[in-house]
């Protein structure tokens, strides 16, 4: 598909995107994704999970407008807190905590938020771009792909996501196995036989991946919030005045550079499995200090530090959308959630998916650059209204996530065995914070291990049996070699270091 | 180590339910070699680990333990919703979703107390009128018939 083509195609998505419905669902995505991201703990992990039923009666377009509204609202909406309390709203906005709180301490809350907000716009916009590009060019490429490319590339994906995740990669990869059993149970996907569904009809269809994301995302950090002191859970926040949210001319020009930057760096990341928009803000961070004539400001209120991460958060979170929609395999949880909900209603994401659903492929693009203009218009003057939110204390405001988690979980089946499941993994999320394994392998498990399943058996079948297929095909044997140097790298490093450190203490 | 032991076995009780179901051949593999594989890989994992921590606590003897923290208020929450998931059907959504606001709110020591009954009145109402009466969810009507 050619340039002047993907236009055309984007015109008909506008078509799409703006029907009176369409509208609707993209300024509710925003909005609630900008709650999800103002509220802290609450990512838009659980955000999406928790609205997934919600978009039960509506076709696969609206509801996917929606809930990705939700995705790249709770970037915009998590910088919020970062600046304002210095607790990020989600992961992905750590970085934004370290200039823009001090910003806030020296009365510059609303220039910090307003450029959050520009350079969220300006790098989503841009990446929406690349998405229009690449993604139709890589589609046709990736019809290349069989099931040992595929297998491959999804066993790369685990090995990189676990490797960036920040803990442990041992605990990382322990939990990507849990969730690829947990993905086993229920019916086998290619012969139909059921697997350890001990006679319960109720788990025919295996476990319900809504539930272990609530629990694991939802109910867990609820439950972590219970047990902080009373001092926390009454915290409330100030909340700049609508008149103060203006930066400078000279705030923009400092500001722009880092931006455009940022929206780059963050659009390679995205493309790449991982926690992209975290891994991006952090990129960004150090790009901008390094270059920076002043890198003794950062971290005592630089614009650029702020401006520049916020960028590539969104960057990275639009251009996540190029894997999901051309492979159909998230690289990162909450387009693992999308995926869900993209087969929930019937849609297959892949390489075929943009010539079998264009109407959805490019009405959703299309909302993508409608849905970056209402959150622009969000997140400046109405700022004040979404940290108004804020001022609700966490006692208050923990019991009622928690029966939204409930009803959300129980109208996705209307099944009580949900939300025992919903509640187990809760406990379970609570207890690996505790210990320290991560839910994001799990869960990106639980979605992907029907498809590595099926593409492991039916690349065994394609060579009568033989191991041999995946490293017979050239794009297989670059992604495992790609996988084990993920793997050997940081094994070796470790020794590197405590070889050297005999020497250097001797 | 707990966690270790606990995935150790975890993967043992795959491997164990894996046999139990057709392995076929590599060629045609049946629905057990799948989970089997991952069974063996999680042992095999978690054993790693297991050997990881030993010999961290070898060298790390002596170093101060963790700071204990309350986990009473997680257990009460966790109750509290249990015990909620086990009547929502026979007590309904409306009643469930007060008591368990209310309940909840107490728990975490919201006062005054007028303040938690209302919260609880009005998002259980809201509640009810959002999902059951717009969005028509079939949620529980229990013993109230709502």
């Amino acid at each position: 598909m050619d340039v002047l083509g993907s236009f055309q195609h984007l015109l008909g998505g506008f078509g799409v995107a703006t029907t009176m419905q369409n509208l609707f669902y993209c300024l509710a995505g925003a909005i609630v994704g900008t709650l999800v991201g103002v509220l802290p703990g609450l990512g838009p992990i659980a955000g999406i999970a928790l609205l997934i039923p919600a978009t039960f009666g509506l076709n696969a377009t609206s509801a996917i407008i929606m809930l990705a509204g939700i995705y790249y609202g709770a970037m915009y909406g998590g910088s919020t807190t970062s600046i304002l309390i210095n607790v990020p709203g989600e992961t992905a906005s750590v970085m934004t905590c370290i200039d823009g709180y001090q910003m806030a301490r020296q009365g510059r809350a609303g220039p910090a938020l307003a450029l959050c907000a520009i350079g969220s716009f300006v790098a989503g916009g841009l990446a929406i771009l690349g998405l229009v590009f690449l993604a139709p060019p890589l589609a046709e490429a990736a019809l290349a792909f069989g099931p040992p490319e595929f297998f491959s590339l999804m066993v790369f994906g685990f090995v990189v996501l676990s490797n960036v995740t920040g803990g442990s990669l041992l605990k990382s990869l322990m939990m990507a196995v849990v969730g690829l059993l947990i993905g086993t149970i229920g019916l086998d996907p290619v012969s139909g036989n059921p697997r350890f569904t001990f006679g319960q009809v109720s788990l025919l269809g295996g476990i319900e991946f809504v539930a272990v994301a609530i629990g694991l995302f939802g109910i867990a950090e609820v439950l972590d919030n219970v047990e902080k002191p009373d001092a926390i859970l009454e915290q409330r926040v100030l909340v700049p005045r609508f008149r103060e949210l203006y930066p400078t001319l000279h705030d923009l020009r400092e500001s722009l550079g880092a931006i455009l930057r940022g929206a780059g760096l963050g659009f390679g990341v995205g493309l790449v499995p991982g926690p992209a928009p975290v891994i991006a803000t952090y990129g960004s961070y150090m790009l901008e200090k390094r270059i920076s004539k002043h890198p003794e400001e950062f971290g005592h209120g630089a614009i650029r530090g702020v401006a520049g991460p916020e960028a590539a958060n969104n960057a990275a979170c639009q251009s996540a959308f190029i894997p999901l929609f051309v492979l159909g395999i998230p690289f990162a949880p909450p387009t693992a959630i999308l995926l869900g909900a993209l087969m929930i209603h019937g849609v297959n994401p892949g390489p075929n998916m943009i010539a079998e659903h264009p109407d959805l492929f490019w009405g959703v693009v299309a909302s993508m650059f409608i849905g970056n203009a209402i959150l622009l218009l969000l997140n400046l003057p109405f700022v004040p209204l979404f940290a108004n939110i804020l001022r609700i204390p966490k006692k208050i405001l923990l019991p009622l996530v928690m029966l939204f988690c409930l009803t959300g979980m129980y109208s996705v089946n209307n099944f009580l065995v949900d939300l025992w499941v919903m509640l187990g993994c809760g406990a379970l999320g609570y207890l690996m914070r505790k210990w320290a394994y991560e839910g994001a392998p799990l869960l990106l498990a639980l979605v992907l291990g029907p498809k590595l399943e099926v593409a492991f058996r039916q690349s065994l079948m394609i060579s009568h049996g033989s191991f041999g297929i995946f490293l017979g095909r050239p794009v297989s044997l670059v992604f495992l070699l790609a996988t084990l140097g993920f793997l050997l790298v940081p094994l070796a490093m470790r020794l590197v270091r405590t070889s050297g450190a005999p020497r250097r203490a001797a | 180590m707990a966690a270790a032991v606990a995935l150790f076995l975890l993967g043992a009780a795959a491997v164990f339910f894996s046999l139990q179901l057709p392995l076929g051949t590599l060629r045609a593999a049946g629905s057990g070699l799948f989970p089997l594989a991952l069974g063996v890989l999680l042992m095999g994992l978690s054993a790693c680990h297991a050997a990881q921590l030993l010999l961290a606590s070898r060298s790390a003897a002596g170093a101060a333990g963790e700071r204990p923290e309350s986990y009473r208020r997680v257990l009460l929450f966790l109750g509290v919703v249990a015990a909620t998931t086990a009547l929502l059907t026979s007590v309904g959504f409306l009643l469930s979703a007060f008591c368990f606001l209310l309940a909840l709110m107490e728990i975490l020591g919201v006062r005054p107390r007028l303040m938690s009954l209302l919260v609880s009145l009005v998002t259980a109402g809201f509640s009810y009128l959002l999902f059951v009466r717009w969005l028509q969810i079939p949620l529980p009507k229990g013993w109230l018939g709502l």
